[in-house]
């Protein structure tokens, strides 16, 4: 093969304008003498202008684009011109097509008898390299931006070498002074926490043998003593057999991050702990009104397990009547009217009974501002609330008692004075009068007015000793056997009515009562039919019972005289209250009676229609037989 | 002498009461005619019968509140039902032995109670009540 200087001399010329037509690269020459130009083909073509082209230096200098370009060319021609000196520079010419391209210009300047003659040099086009170059630039000007924003340090560790090149992040990452670090891997690991460095190198180990990407977390200590965490990532790069010549790499501070993660999960620990341990009532509930989580206070409260509770919305279990109004702050809360709401509502215990709470509803929201969930606190005031129902019930048994007590004084006044101003009306007269056998007459009446006077004391008395007798004389006593004394008590009136007496009571029927009360009611009862029968018919009393859970129910069914409830049916069960007019009606018996069943914490109810009957009901507490 | 009251009605249930009452009116000479009835029940039913025959009210009714089948306070609330066509009022008194405000208050709400008199009734009291109406 022949050397390149062995050619001839057409030979090279040619071989060079392959070589320069490759790198793009024309010639040009300015002949100052007669300022005539000559620029080589490629030259041309670089400009865009045809082969016939004929250019002069004022229209060359004009190729430049207008602006910095075409006056640095001007100054730098002008400075070869006057000092000699040669110029090498990139510019943007504007083509004849108005393509921009950036060229290189080379030029210098031949000086004979210290007089410019000849101005010549090159001409390339550099566009893609010099854009290609602008491009990575900015981009490396971008990366920097990004990496110093970011806090991210690039380093690069040459492995054959024990090199290691840190750019200016890494330094301010780890506090380091450039001028006290060796450039040494060594350098790196002096700065890693004791208690993460071993398992740092292991993992630069692992890397480099290609097990394992070099992905990591570690801590550092700074020379200040200050420990912050890098996050570390990085590549090896390897030869053709596969051994590892370059890691490089990024750290990454990740120190706040790291505190707030640290922070959330404590944060998250010690409400995860408030909401399972709190005695209050603590519930997430979906948007659809399901429990996404609930404490075990909630569970208590409602007698659910957890499981249980998540099948269930709530919904399911609050009060029909308090739904509405739970539903509508909700919904409320959803349009964004209000933040929370608290109200009183009931909740069903899964036994059934109704379980009082304190609800407090407060709205969670995801970041965007959309409603993510809600969060409730339920505070059980059942037996707060129970307590005030007790305490009302108290009240009303004391207002009902005050006013019963009021109303027996009253009774027990009128009924006194009735007869005591009778009394003193007849003695007066009795004074007044002269003759002996109308004194005769008033005396009778007086004594009247005293047997009256008696009696009204006695039925009193009476009434007085039911409400003050204690419950401890009940006693375990058989309907039936009951019934049947009575109605042989008054065998003689049942005789002189001619009346049929029906008792049809099951000896299983043992009630708790006061054997005198009981005795004293029936005898009333059946007196009362007896007395208030029916002239026009033959007078029917039927007696029965039933049982009914715990209590049992005695009825007394005649077909006599009847009482219109409609008028009386408030006063019936009154104190001297009678309604027929009947010699013997005291208006004491049904009282007394009353009274009677109720001490033993009884009832007594009545249905009647006048002249077709009353049923008198009995309620009383069921006993337990007692087998012989 | 003085103008004589036409008819004066007595509603009570008690014997020794009206035997005395009536007896002192009619002694004093007090009112032409003296009707004894024994509760509110009859008393109404015969003040009905009288409206719808178109005659003459009693002028002076002395009514007492605890009586059996109709009290005091059912008869006044049915008494002042029937509407009236007599040009002379009637005037009630409740003769009562309660000394119960309560009582009292309530005979206070009726207009045509004139007053309330606690028992014993006097000869005075009678006297009063009659000359009222004369």
């Amino acid at each position: 093969m022949r050397n390149f200087v062995d050619l001839g001399i057409e030979q090279r010329e040619v071989m060079l304008e392959k070589a320069l037509s490759v790198a793009r690269i024309g010639f040009w020459e300015v002949d100052l003498t007669n300022n005539k130009v000559t620029w080589s083909r490629i030259t041309k073509e670089i400009h865009e202008v045809p082969d016939d082209y004929i250019p002069n230096l004022e229209e060359g200098v004009n190729f430049y684009k207008e602006g910095k370009y075409r006056e640095e060319i001007s100054r730098l021609v002008q400075t070869a011109m006057e000092k000699g000196v040669p110029w090498d520079t990139e510019l943007i010419i504007v083509t004849t097509t108005g393509n921009e391209v950036w060229v290189r210009a080379k030029g210098e300047v031949e000086i004979v008898d210290g007089k410019p003659v000849r101005l010549f040099g090159t001409f390339q086009d550099i566009d893609e390299k010099k854009r290609a170059q602008i491009k990575y630039n900015e981009a490396s000007k971008r990366l920097a931006l990004a990496t110093n924003e970011a806090k991210i340090g690039i380093w690069d560790y040459n492995v054959v070498d024990n090199i290691l090149v840190w750019d200016d992040n890494m330094f301010k990452l780890y506090g380091l002074k450039k001028t006290d670090f060796s450039g040494v891997v060594e350098a790196w690991e002096s700065s890693i926490h004791p208690d993460d460095k071993e398992r740092s190198q292991h993992e630069v180990e692992l890397a480099l043998k290609g097990e394992k990407e070099f992905d990591t977390e570690f801590r550092i200590i700074k020379p200040n003593g200050e420990v912050n965490h890098i996050k570390a990532h990085a590549t090896v790069q390897r030869d053709s057999s596969g051994n590892p010549l370059k890691m490089i790499g990024i750290n990454h501070d990740i120190t706040v991050l790291k505190n707030t993660r640290l922070e959330l999960l404590r944060s998250q620990e010690s409400l995860a702990g408030a909401f399972e341990n709190s005695s209050v009532g603590m519930a997430l509930v979906g948007l659809d009104g399901k429990w996404i989580q609930v404490n075990n206070s909630v569970c208590n409260s409602l007698g659910y397990t957890i499981e249980e509770l998540m099948q269930l919305t709530f919904q399911d279990i609050t009060h029909p009547d308090d739904l509405q109004k739970d539903l509508q702050l909700l919904q409320e809360l959803i349009d964004g009217k209000r933040d929370s709401y608290q109200i009183e509502k009931r909740y069903y215990h899964k036994k059934g009974y109704l379980v009082y709470v304190l609800l407090t509803v407060t709205g969670v929201y995801n970041v965007d501002g959309s409603l993510s969930h809600f969060i409730s606190q339920i505070v059980d005031i059942t037996s707060r609330i129970e307590a005030e129902e007790k305490q009302q019930k108290l009240n009303e048994i004391t207002m009902e008692q005050n006013k019963n007590l009021l109303n027996f004084a009253h009774i027990v006044s009128h009924n006194l004075r009735s007869h005591s101003t009778n009394m003193s009306m007849l003695i007066d007269f009795l004074n007044k009068e002269k003759n002996s056998s109308e004194k005769e007459k008033i005396m009778g009446m007086l004594k009247s007015a005293s047997n009256g006077l008696n009696e009204t004391v006695t039925h009193l008395n009476e009434v007085v000793q039911i409400k003050t007798t204690a419950l401890q004389l009940m006693k375990t006593v058989n309907l039936v056997q009951a019934v049947k004394d009575a109605k042989n008590n008054i065998q003689a009136l049942i005789g002189e009515k001619n009346a049929q007496i029906d008792v049809d009571v099951s000896t299983d029927h043992v009630v708790k009562a006061v054997p005198a009360y009981l005795d004293s009611i029936l005898l009333n009862l059946f007196t009362n039919a007896l007395k208030y029968s029916s002239p026009e018919r033959t007078p029917l009393l039927r007696i029965t019972s039933k049982a009914c859970d715990k209590r049992i129910v005695l009825e007394f069914k005649d077909n006599g005289l009847g009482i219109d409830l409609e008028r009386h049916g408030d006063k019936i069960f009154g104190m001297f209250k009678t309604f027929h007019r009947h010699k013997d009606a005291k208006g004491i018996g049904l009282f007394i009676t009353k009274n009677q069943i109720e001490a033993m914490g009884g009832n007594i109810s009545v249905e009647s229609k006048v002249d077709k009957g009353a049923t008198f009901k009995l309620d009383f507490e069921r006993a337990k037989k007692v087998e012989h | 002498m003085k103008k004589k009251i036409k008819t004066t009605w007595v509603i009570d249930d008690d014997e020794i009461y009206l035997f005395w009452t009536t007896k002192m009116i009619r002694e004093l000479e007090l009112s032409e005619n003296i009707l004894v009835y024994h509760d509110g029940q009859q008393a109404i039913e015969e003040l009905k019968a009288i409206n719808t025959a178109g005659e003459k009210f009693p002028e002076v009714i002395l009514l007492d509140i605890n009586m059996p089948i109709m009290n005091g306070w059912d008869f006044l609330e049915e008494f002042v039902k029937i509407p009236h066509q007599n040009d002379t009022k009637v005037l009630v008194y409740v003769v009562s032995s309660s000394i119960a405000q309560e009582d009292l208050e309530r005979a206070k709400q009726f207009d045509v109670v004139h007053n309330y008199i606690l028992k014993p009734l006097t000869v005075e009291q009678l006297k009063e009540v009659m000359a009222v109406v004369v």
